[in-house]
């Protein structure tokens, strides 16, 4: 276990940000912190690392308690801010080199370490560039290679993507996946479902302060009772035939609205094949046909009743 | 590795343009000010001697003739060139700013000026004291006419040293009042040096003070680093205005530079443990702060005669106890004391004022930097 979070409580006078919290990031994984602005992930991520005091409960990593003297724990993190932290009057190696000197002692290996940092996120060309002359997304790769110069063994990322087109979006996903490849074990927080998705091999929903969900994005999706949304352009569509629909087998929802039949099924394979059969022997005309399979904003919506973006 | 750290922070500072021009280009151009300003006070403190015109038509025996030839500074130099003249060319030589005045002798000698200045304000005085004592040598001969023989007219009549130092060749000057409160203000203007240093070591003031606090470099180590390269960078802009003013300004810091660079390097780190203080026990956003110490080391330099030389006096008079406590009139008085006494104890006084203040700002410092989490980031 790379970092054990058991009961973690955070209170601002009355507001609860952390209602105790309950994390397990194993080694080698990325592990997706997921929820909407003001969930706690960022206040999470802070109480990890010892910024932040808290009320209650405790927090291991790597096996030992953390806490602010816990230099040869903070020896093997890396932390990437949400907000760009910088020095604005230092170029783009300066930046990384010093950043380094805070973990390494040695000169050369400071040098080297630096130059494969610059290499890491690809800003060769940019290496003598000072912030303010780099674009968002630079920036934003500069602001990682300050955080992993040192190869961590734990790497938190805490909304590294807020603000960044999608060029650098990817070519920041990409790394951190490299980054794991290479056998860094990775916390990414963000209030972006397809990223996580996309990214993270264990993901935990947060939501005011506390986990209301986690596992595999499957096993996250497989929590739900949709399986399969299928949404057919349709017309003419009596009230009635709606509700024979609706009897169909493992069909749990049916809309209708300007022409557009939405059908939530439920989990199981071949949903659409009944439903376009039910049409056609019914004389219903349709069009255009998607299906989609459920996401993680579907997974959080039926256990909040929110979207994840509200 | 803190080698590392602390030659980047010095790049860092030199590169802030706007740091480097409040610290380094503001007291020059300042000083430059100051020297223009009062260059004409300092003209009229080196003294030469005053023209003047004496017009002693039908006076018959003058002694004020005489006494006007006899007026010496300390050093011999004669107080007044005098042309003998008549009234009418006294005026010619009045207008043609031959001479800075004319003086028509009698019982009750009259003085006719152009302008006012220093010059004509010696003149007038002279008269005055002319008038006084012969008013004195009157009474003394009329009721005490013994007194001639025992010497005592010649002790009333000495216009000597009429205009004179006061103490080793050295006049109190308020003109140095000005320079001094400056090099003191640029001395505690290291205050926002310490502000910027503990902004960048703060996680709940800053971002990359978050990143340095997750970092396994112990904070307080990091710290001295910073400061150290603070001072370092601060050091050289009080070194320049200290050549600039010497060098170029000619401005007299007395005989003991060395106790001058120690006076400046000391209200440096006062500064600096001040701007620290602040940063890290005022509670506020970084622009609140960065207001109070402008507030506090302006108010400071008004204080301690920057603005207006007087100040120093009147504070020193009404509000001791402010006087004490602020900076940087501790500063500005050691420097005076350096230049203006022999003895040291005034200077040591200050400077031993400066030192507490510093350790109990560094002690402050220390006790708030100890924390090692935030409530709030």
């Amino acid at each position: 276990m790379i970092v054990k979070v058991n009961g973690l409580v955070k209170r601002y006078d009355k507001l609860v940000a952390l209602d105790y919290l309950d994390l397990e990031v194993q080694e080698g994984e990325i592990f997706g912190l997921l929820g909407p602005n003001g969930s706690g992930k960022t206040t999470a991520i802070n109480c990890i690392l010892s910024l932040l005091k808290y009320d209650k409960g405790t927090i291991e990593i790597f096996g030992k308690p953390m806490g602010p003297d816990a230099y040869k724990i903070k020896k093997d993190i890396g932390i990437i801010m949400q907000n760009v932290a910088v020095f604005d009057e230092l170029t783009v190696y300066e930046n990384i080199s010093y950043f380094c000197s805070l973990y390494i002692k040695n000169k050369a290996e400071v040098k080297k370490l630096t130059n494969e940092a610059i290499e890491f996120v690809s800003l060769e060309d940019f290496k003598n560039f000072y912030p303010k002359k780099l674009s968002g997304g630079l920036l934003r790769r500069l602001n990682i290679a300050c955080g992993i110069v040192h190869k961590p063994k734990l790497i938190i990322l805490d909304e590294p993507t807020v603000a960044v087109d999608p060029q650098s979006r990817n070519k920041i996903l990409e790394g951190i996946r490299k980054l794991n490849e290479e056998g860094a074990t990775v916390i990414y927080t963000s209030h972006y479902m397809e990223e996580v998705e996309q990214l993270c091999t264990n993901i935990a929903i947060i939501d005011k302060g506390k986990v209301i969900a986690k596992g595999t994005k499957d096993e996250l999706k497989a929590m739900i009772s949709i399986g399969e949304i299928i949404t057919i352009e349709a017309y003419r569509l009596e009230e009635a035939k709606l509700v024979q629909l609706k009897e169909l087998p493992n069909i749990y929802s049916v809309d209708y609205k300007d022409n557009q039949l939405v059908v939530k099924s439920g989990c199981g394979k071949n949903n659409l094949v009944p439903v376009l059969q039910y049409l056609s022997d019914n004389n219903i005309h349709f069009g255009r046909v998607i299906t989609e399979l459920p996401t993680l904003n579907d997974v959080f919506l039926e256990i909040t009743g929110k979207e994840l973006r509200d | 590795m803190i080698f590392q750290l602390y030659k980047a922070r010095l790049k860092c500072l030199f590169r802030n343009k706007e740091g480097m021009f409040w610290s380094y280009m503001f007291p020059l151009l300042l000083a430059t000010c100051f020297f223009f300003a009062f260059n004409n006070l300092w003209t009229i403190e080196s003294f030469e001697t005053i023209s003047i015109a004496y017009d002693n038509e039908g006076a018959g025996i003058d002694p004020l003739k005489e006494a006007l030839a006899e007026a010496k500074m300390s050093d011999g130099t004669p107080i007044f060139s005098i042309t003998y003249t008549g009234k009418e060319n006294a005026g010619k030589l009045l207008e043609d700013d031959e001479s800075q005045a004319y003086i028509v002798g009698s019982s009750d000698p009259v003085l006719y000026v152009k302008q006012n200045g220093m010059n004509e304000t010696i003149i007038k005085s002279f008269l005055d004291s002319y008038r006084q004592i012969s008013f004195s040598v009157h009474t003394i001969l009329k009721e005490n006419p013994e007194a001639i023989n025992q010497g005592l007219m010649k002790d009333v009549m000495q216009f000597d040293n009429f205009i004179d130092e006061i103490k080793d060749g050295k006049k109190p000057d308020a003109v140095l009042i000005y320079f001094y409160a400056l090099m003191a203000y640029t001395c505690i203007f290291a205050a926002n040096w310490g502000l910027e240093e503990v902004v960048n070591i703060q996680a709940d003031l800053s971002n990359r003070g978050a990143r340095v606090n997750v970092s396994p470099i112990h904070k307080m180590k990091l710290f001295l680093c910073n400061m150290l390269a603070a001072f370092t960078a601060h050091s050289g802009s009080l070194i320049l205005l200290f050549l600039y003013m010497y060098y170029v300004i000619k401005v007299d810091f007395g005989n003991n530079l060395i106790y001058t660079l120690i006076t400046c390097l000391v209200g440096s780190l006062t500064g600096l443990a001040l701007g620290a203080t602040v940063g890290i026990w005022v509670k506020k956003k970084a622009e609140v702060k960065e207001a109070i110490l402008t507030l506090f080391v302006l108010g400071g330099g008004f204080l301690s005669g920057m603005m207006i030389a007087d100040m120093k006096y009147i504070i020193a008079e009404k509000a001791p106890l402010l006087a004490y406590i602020n900076p940087v009139n501790l500063v500005s008085d050691a420097l005076y004391s350096l230049y203006y006494y022999d003895t040291y104890e005034r200077f040591g006084q200050n400077i031993l004022i400066l030192c507490i203040i510093t350790v109990f700002l560094g002690v402050l410092s220390y006790i708030g930097l100890r924390r090692k989490s935030y409530a709030s980031i």
